[in-house]
């Protein structure tokens, strides 16, 4: 970024971009500043377009998690604040698009439910089902364990990474083969 | 607001120094010995088209490497978009995209005086095909570096940017059809020549989304 751009941008951003480095550079207190300065906008942003307190909560662990991993993406000296957001928006918008596909599942499960004629009251009672049984014995026992804690418990992927001592991707990958694999069972 | 526990701890035990990026712009570079390569590379593997002494030397060649360096600006601009918070504006995009498809007509106006040299008849359909698979073919290793360059940002309109990379290899590879297609006939430029530039564009939005980030 030219000199004369960073010189224009205001002071709490210029820390920010300070906090970025230290961050890039492996200081984890760094992180901390960056957490401290940036969470409540964030939180605020994800609330007001998910208008769930607790989804939110969540959305901005995973943001975190995303800005952790594509954290060689930001250019120094460069503002940090639209690298951010575009980082949060995004992390909303798949969430949104997993949870239409998540929804439009159960919604599968449910009408194969009702089509039997056992009473069913949640997804939970679904899982109980014999062919769903059947088809997640098939699934490999870390695979399992991924995907019921997030498709029937509902725990994020960072509350799965730290329960199961994995990394956040790992766990995604988990619960995404199991549920494939489960797909193809039930087919 | 301090960080929860566990999310701190996972950041913590994955906290490495890490090099960021370069600018797009010099990522952008990394092409430029590959598109150089293939502006000489398409009419080598084939043949020149018999009217390059008349051309001359710059409305050959340098037209062609002209036309490469827009190709490798287009490819610029898609790893700008694959920057969070770089994304480039609904005008912007459609500047490069109509500039990018219409460059190879105006390349063709400034180095024709007659539109109506192509292919004899009954070979329309063999002779453009021809075309539009040596220009295919040889934006295939432009796709793969720019696809691999765009990969290692973080693309959130994959599509977008795959649209623009595609783009930009589709022109270096035209830009070697032109040193060896001698036609000007339209309809051989816009369904050979546009075509293959179009069908690379197309390439760059599938392997993008391919490769693209997922909903968790």
């Amino acid at each position: 970024m030219p000199p004369e751009a960073k010189k224009e941008m205001d002071a709490p951003e210029r820390e920010l971009c300070a906090l970025m480095e230290g961050y890039l550079d492996g200081r984890i207190e760094a992180f901390d500043g960056l957490h401290a300065a940036l969470s409540g906008r964030i939180r605020g942003y994800l609330l007001s377009q998910c208008r769930d307190a607790a989804l939110a909560d969540d959305l901005l662990q995973d943001t975190f998690m995303q800005i952790h991993r594509s954290r060689r993406t930001y250019e120094p000296g460069r503002p940090v604040t639209p690298w951010v957001f575009a980082i949060a928006r995004h992390v909303y918008l798949m969430k949104r698009r997993s949870t239409g596909r998540r929804l439009r599942f159960e919604d599968t499960l449910a009408a194969e439910a009702k089509s039997s004629d056992v009473p069913q009251d949640d997804l939970r009672a679904l899982v109980e089902k014999d062919e769903v049984r059947r088809a997640l014995e098939q699934v490999p026992a870390d695979q399992r364990q991924a995907l019921l804690l997030h498709h029937v418990e509902g725990w994020s992927f960072v509350e799965i990474a730290a329960r199961l001592g994995i990394r956040v991707n790992a766990a995604k990958t988990r619960a995404f083969r199991g549920m494939k694999k489960m797909r193809g069972q039930l087919k | 607001m301090s960080a929860p526990h566990d999310l701190r701890a996972a950041i913590a035990r994955d906290l490495t120094p890490v090099k960021p990026l370069r600018s797009p712009w010099v990522r952008a570079l990394a092409l430029a010995p590959l598109a150089a390569a293939i502006v000489f590379a398409v009419p080598a593997l084939h043949f020149f088209r018999s009217d390059i002494g008349a051309l001359g030397f710059v409305r050959a060649w340098g037209f062609s490497y002209a036309q490469a360096v827009a190709g490798i600006v287009i490819v610029a601009a898609a790893l700008r978009e694959s920057i969070p918070g770089r994304a480039l504006s609904r005008a912007a995009l459609w500047w490069i995209i109509a500039g990018g498809l219409g460059l190879p007509a105006v390349v063709l106006a400034l180095t024709t005086s007659t539109f109506d040299i192509g292919p004899a008849p009954g070979r329309a359909w063999m002779d453009g095909l021809g075309c539009f698979r040596a220009s295919a073919g040889a934006s295939v290793p432009a796709l793969i570096c720019a696809a691999l360059l765009v990969a290692r940002a973080f693309p959130l309109r994959p599509g977008v940017a795959g649209a623009l990379y595609g783009l930009g290899c589709g022109l270096i590879a035209d830009a070697g059809l032109r040193l060896y297609c001698e036609y000007s006939a339209p309809p051989h430029m816009v369904f050979a020549h546009g075509g293959a530039i179009l069908g690379a564009m197309f390439a760059g939005v599938l392997v993008a989304w391919i490769s693209g980030p997922r909903p968790s």
